[in-house]
């Protein structure tokens, strides 16, 4: 290939004149870029401290480093062409670094790299396999950015992102021809210049650009507050969370300008897909305009002029954006940051949420039922209290206690654990784990629940938890260490598949007809779980056989991830064991860590009716157009929000089942007169 | 406008009730306790009426120590101040006994306006607001719905019977018995947690208020009502159960 045998053409001799155009020139340009990028450092400077960042232990920041940085993982896994074209870029300019030192000393006549010795020679050629993939690179996302125009980059075409890539273009184009002529080459003088002016334009534009990243977002990602949607706890008694610029941290404000608006957390967002005012986006950017405009000590409240005062209210903490985002910023502790503000001064004004809040800080339920009704259910199931002498809480949560079907989902869970002769316990008393209110911003709340749910499983000698809610396991594990330590939680997809040899499989279950073994359940089984097994669900009278629902063939069952158990807690394998365990698995278009959200988290399922499209009815209808005759599910509130929209499609809609109610529905009949 | 909110401390509304060994009172150990629910409509009738029209909202409430919390809830939602009559054993006193020590501890205070709930959720009585208007030989109006403050007074808005309101001015300082339900109420905040830290809150013993507590109605006996329930599943055709329920209906129950 010509660019192994061909050398890099330098001119060999600078002029007095020239050497000191260039002095100017580098002068005024590194100037440029000082003279702004001061201004956006002393704004996150000058922004409070973040009194619960500790550095150590640095072993997950430096492979975070290293795999998002160093390596673009991220960026090229959840996007891969412009991903891999971004890394070209990335790559490229890394590889540019020792070239460009060069290229200045060069014209001093300092340089360093003989391009016809032996490791100049190598260098140079390695480089230009950089420079190619790196103007292919770019090439590729000018094309992208004003040809093929995703929505998600805005509507409006930014001319600043075209002559920067115009600029890179010409860099390495003027560094890959240099290739093809001689050093005595009048034209070798030219390229030289035009790379050198290409490079020094391209300074001063990044500190007032989203190309800011450059320099930001390798810092952003190493100082991350080390856990998904970790929100910090309140800093002393002033602390309410974000209301104004003094309550901006230097995190806040690092992440808030290295935003590139690549619009990945945009194009993921739920309620940005669903015509909410809400866009991820445009919330970080309204930071970074604030800011601009007004700077870390301005006593203005953040949400006005910059960002509507409902916007944060309309998340449902899904928490796409937050993994999406390729330059590390957290955007749940800024929305849920905006919430606290607001609530925890009472700024906050809405009824469903003050019903909600009303009825956790007397009750301990969130649906504001009173105690007796779980009381009731634990008796109607049969279901033990927990004495200290069994291995497992089963943690009933808001859902499973008092929820028509979160009741059937744990009664289906609770035989299953009798099957496995796993032993457990209820507690006598539980109140709401305080997810809807942590996510919503009453710290008064939460903290008043955490505490006293704390105190009750520490009375108990309680030793592990296990539940059927990915919120409560979230609640309990992570947020609760705010106030004390939980006992080890997992979510009962989990459990399931640490178990899954010893559950029935249902594709062999006529193979295992064996005399020892107990009676397997027939296809009629199924009959036992009618499509939409409601609160008064024919199911419960067994005096009346219902007709197979199924023909023999297997199920086709869609596992729909729930937020909180895939992004949050990264388990996307377990509940798919369980699944296969009852039938053939598929998915949906979007699925594991792109699955999208069904609407109900961050407290949304208690607060009032959405603007524009259900998040729930999208994401159903998403589910059913599989073709599955099963959708899947392992979070109550996912469930409750499909059984709603499942309603809207009749009697062809398919049914829909926690993984305990699949796994129950293979358990051989024993016991059941 | 200086209003004052008489509240009660009454145990939650879902508790499960024990009758203690005497048969006098209920077991109140393990029993969690809340604010009394038209309390709450008083407190929050108070507060914004103060947002309304300026002034102070002070809380007064007579119990045992185990009031603290909803002191510092009514302080948290608003109020300005509390006055705590620390009072053992609210069980020993009837109405009158309880409406004394409110007067009393009212009277030094001379309010433009006193509220309090319609009635308690734990005796149910509604006595006590009427007794402490007679009292303090101030007017009064109870089943309040809302209250608006006018140049001659106050106008306030009455429940009736089947839906129906009254509207009626009466003269300030008076005393009102609230109804539930006439606002919606706010929430607690953590702001509002804080700051009531640092807002006074008076201690009066219930000997300094000097006042003739010697029950005119006393306490016989508490009990549990009786499970009177009772269901019966009539077999049958359709034909012969309705007619079977005819027969249950007009011999057994006598209500056709």
């Amino acid at each position: 290939m010509l660019l192994l045998t061909a050398t890099l053409a330098e001119p060999q001799h600078f002029s007095v004149a020239e050497k000191l155009l260039l002095v100017v020139l580098v002068a005024a340009s590194a100037g440029g870029f000082w003279l702004r990028f001061r201004v956006v450092l002393n704004k996150i400077l000058r922004s409070k401290k973040d009194a619960s960042f500790h550095l150590f232990p640095i072993g997950k920041r430096v492979w975070d480093f290293v795999w998002e940085v160093a390596f673009q993982a991220k960026v090229i896994r959840q996007r891969p062409l412009p991903g891999l074209a971004h890394a070209f870029v990335f790559w490229g300019f890394c590889a540019f670094v020792l070239v460009t030192l060069n290229h200045f000393a060069s014209g001093f006549g300092a340089g360093f790299l003989d391009p016809a010795g032996p490791f100049g020679r190598f260098y140079y050629g390695f480089a230009a396999v950089f420079a190619l993939a790196c103007a292919v690179g770019i090439l590729g996302l000018f094309i992208r950015r004003f040809v093929v125009r995703p929505k998600w980059l805005g509507k409006e075409l930014s001319y600043q992102s075209g002559f920067i890539a115009f600029l890179i273009f010409l860099l390495m184009v003027t560094y890959l021809a240099a290739f093809f002529v001689s050093d005595a080459d009048p034209a070798t003088r030219v390229l030289w210049w035009v790379h050198t002016l290409a490079l020094l334009t391209f300074l001063p534009i990044i500190p007032h650009t989203k190309h800011l990243h450059l320099v930001l977002s390798p810092a952003t990602v190493f100082l991350s507050r080390g856990g998904f949607s970790r929100i910090p706890p309140l800093d002393g008694d002033d602390d309410f969370g974000l209301i104004a610029g003094t309550d901006l941290t230097r995190l806040v404000s690092l992440q808030a300008y290295s935003c590139v608006e690549c619009g990945r957390c945009t194009e993921h967002c739920p309620a940005a897909n669903t015509g909410k005012l809400l866009n991820p986006k445009e919330v970080i950017l309204g930071l970074r305009g604030y800011l601009n405009d007004l700077g870390p000590k301005s006593e203005e409240p953040l949400l006005g002029k910059y960002t509507p005062p409902q916007v944060p209210f309309q998340c449902t903490t899904c928490g796409a954006c937050e993994f999406q985002c390729p330059v590390g910023i957290e955007h749940l502790p800024i929305l849920i940051g905006l919430r606290r503000g607001a609530v925890n001064t009472g700024a906050w004004e809405d009824d469903h949420g003050a019903k909600l809040f009303l009825a956790l800080e007397r009750g301990a339920n969130a649906h504001g039922l009173p105690t007796s009704e779980r009381d009731k259910f634990i008796r109607r199931a049969g279901l033990p209290i927990f004495d200290g002498t069994q291995e497992y809480c089963l943690w009933l949560g808001c859902m499973g206690g008092y929820d028509p079907k979160g009741r059937e989902i744990i009664a289906d869970f609770a035989r299953v654990m009798n099957y496995l002769g796993a032993s457990f316990g209820v507690l006598r008393e539980e109140k709401c784990c305080g997810d809807p209110v942590r996510r919503l911003g009453n710290d008064f709340v939460f903290q008043q629940l955490a505490e006293a749910n704390l105190k009750a499983l520490a009375q108990d000698k309680v030793k592990r938890v296990v539940s059927i809610c990915p919120h409560c396991v979230r609640t309990l594990q992570e947020d609760w260490k705010d106030y004390g330590t939980p006992p080890p939680v997992e979510h009962h997809s989990e459990f399931l598949a640490r178990f899954a040899d010893k559950l029935p499989k249902r594709s062999n279950r006529r193979v295992e007809l064996s005399l020892n073994e107990p009676q397997p359940l027939a296809a009629n089984s199924l009959a036992r779980y009618p499509r939409e097994a409601g609160a008064n669900s024919p199911h419960l009278s067994k005096s009346q056989p219902q007709p197979p629902l199924s023909t023999g063939n297997e199920d086709k069952i869609v596992f729909h991830d729930p937020c909180y158990l895939g992004r949050y807690r990264n388990v996307y394998k377990q509940p798919r064991t369980v699944v296969k365990l009852s039938g053939e698995l598929v998915e949906a278009p979007r699925n594991h860590e792109r699955s999208f959200c069904c609407g109900a988290g961050g407290g949304l399922v208690f607060l009032g009716d959405e603007t524009g499209e259900r998040i729930g009815k999208v994401r159903a209808a998403e589910l059913v157009a599989t073709g599955a005759s099963v959708i899947g599910t392992a979070c109550p509130f996912c469930n409750s929000i499909f059984r709603d929209a499942l309603a809207e499609q009749g009697e062809g809609a398919p049914q829909l089942l926690d993984i305990a109610q699949l796994t129950a529905r293979g358990l051989p009949v024993s016991g059941a007169s | 406008m200086k209003i004052i909110v008489a509240i009660k401390q009454v145990p939650e509304r879902d508790a499960q009730v024990r009758i203690d060994a005497a048969a006098k009172w209920i077991e109140e150990s393990g029993l969690q306790h809340a604010l009394n629910e038209s309390d709450a409509y008083a407190l929050e009738e108070a507060l914004q009426l103060k947002e309304k029209n300026g002034g102070e909202v002070v809380v007064l409430i007579a119990g045992p120590e185990r009031v603290g919390p909803t002191i510092r809830e009514a302080l948290a939602k608003g109020a300005d101040r509390a006055i705590h009559i620390d009072c053992a054993d609210l069980g020993k006193l009837d109405a009158l006994g309880v409406a004394r020590l409110l007067a009393a501890a009212i009277k030094p205070e001379s309010p433009d306006l006193v509220l309090t709930g319609l009635q308690s959720d734990d005796l149910g009585q509604g006595q006590t607001g009427v007794i402490l208007a007679e009292l303090l030989g101030l007017p009064h109006s109870s089943l309040i719905l809302h209250v608006e403050k006018t140049d001659a007074g106050l106008t306030v808005k009455r429940e009736l019977e089947e839906g129906w309101f009254q509207t009626i001015e009466l003269p300030a300082p008076a005393v009102l018995t609230i109804q539930s339900g006439g606002n919606k109420l706010r929430y607690a905040t953590l702001m509002g947690i804080k700051r009531a830290r640092s807002k006074p809150v008076l201690q009066v013993a219930e000997a300094e208020l000097a006042i003739d507590a010697a029950p005119v109605v006393v306490l016989e006996r508490v009990a549990l009502p009786q499970k009177q329930k009772s269901t019966q599943i009539l077999s049958g055709t359709p034909k012969d159960a309705a007619a079977a329920l005819v027969e249950k209906l007009k011999f057994e129950a006598r209500v056709l």
